[in-house]
């Protein structure tokens, strides 16, 4: 089996999971009070965030790992992470204000985590426009890897700036040093939507994979 | 107790958007790797 067609089989799945978790979240798991329906926009919107900086995490770190040993195949995994993590991106910044303007009143503030992602987005767009606009393999791989690593330094930046700044973004509710303060149901509805998240970024990349650099050439 | 708010034209909204963008996606990419 190609790799392509392992892509389109674990992105299939990663769908149907997606499915299940739309059809759980939806019709069996409980509203939150305070918040309401709007509430649920949260168990796509988080994990479509967390695999929005690993992904630009995993461009980075293969970035760094190009500098030293050069090996396509590093810039080639590199340029599919950073495709879907813009995608995902994307997710996160339609998601979140729609939820922001029925529970906070507005579609979008100027607060420190905001505007972070909005400039992890821009990086990401800027990571493939550079590699659109730069011809010599060589070159490209080298000027990449350099934003991948800038993106990778901006991510523990994102993900602290709810404590470091006063901000109007939640602060983390699952990804903390203690334990989760979700109820199950809850919580177990998102584990089911960041496994379906998991799947679709595996699926996702392994395609892209396949696919190359072949647009450029 | 508080009246629970009615805001699930923002809910669907946001499932409706998501499901938009995975599913473009996923078709490119299966075009692009279709391309013999």
């Amino acid at each position: 089996m190609s790799l392509a067609h392992k892509g389109r089989w674990i992105t299939m799945v990663g769908l149907v999971c997606l499915a299940g978790v739309y059809v759980r979240a939806l019709a069996f798991t409980p509203l939150e009070r305070l918040q309401g329906p709007a509430q649920k926009i949260f168990y796509l919107h988080v994990p479509a965030a967390l695999w929005t900086e690993a992904a630009m995490i995993l461009v980075g770190l293969a970035g760094i790992f190009y500098l030293f040993l050069k090996d396509p195949r590093l810039d080639r995994f590199a340029a599919a992470s950073a495709e879907v993590g813009t995608v995902f991106a994307i997710v996160v910044l339609t998601t979140g204000p729609i939820w922001g303007k029925p529970i906070w009143g507005t579609w979008w503030t100027w607060d420190a985590r905001l505007t972070s992602t909005l400039f992890l987005f821009f990086l990401y767009v800027g990571y493939l426009l550079v590699r659109g606009a730069v011809r010599d393999p060589g070159l490209r791989a080298r000027y990449a890897a350099v934003l991948g690593i800038c993106g990778l330094c901006l991510v523990p930046f994102i993900h602290l700036s709810v404590f470091l700044f006063r901000t109007l973004h939640p602060q983390p509710i699952i990804v903390k040093p203690s334990a989760p303060s979700l109820p199950g149901s809850m919580l177990v509805t998102w584990l089911f939507s960041l496994v379906a998240f998991t799947l679709l970024y595996v699926g996702f990349v392994t395609q892209r994979y396949a696919v190359g650099d072949s647009d450029h050439a | 107790m508080p009246d629970v708010p009615q805001n699930a034209g923002y809910m669907a909204a946001a499932y409706i958007v998501t499901a938009v963008i995975l599913l473009g996606y996923a078709i490119s990419l299966y075009r692009r790797t279709a391309k013999p």
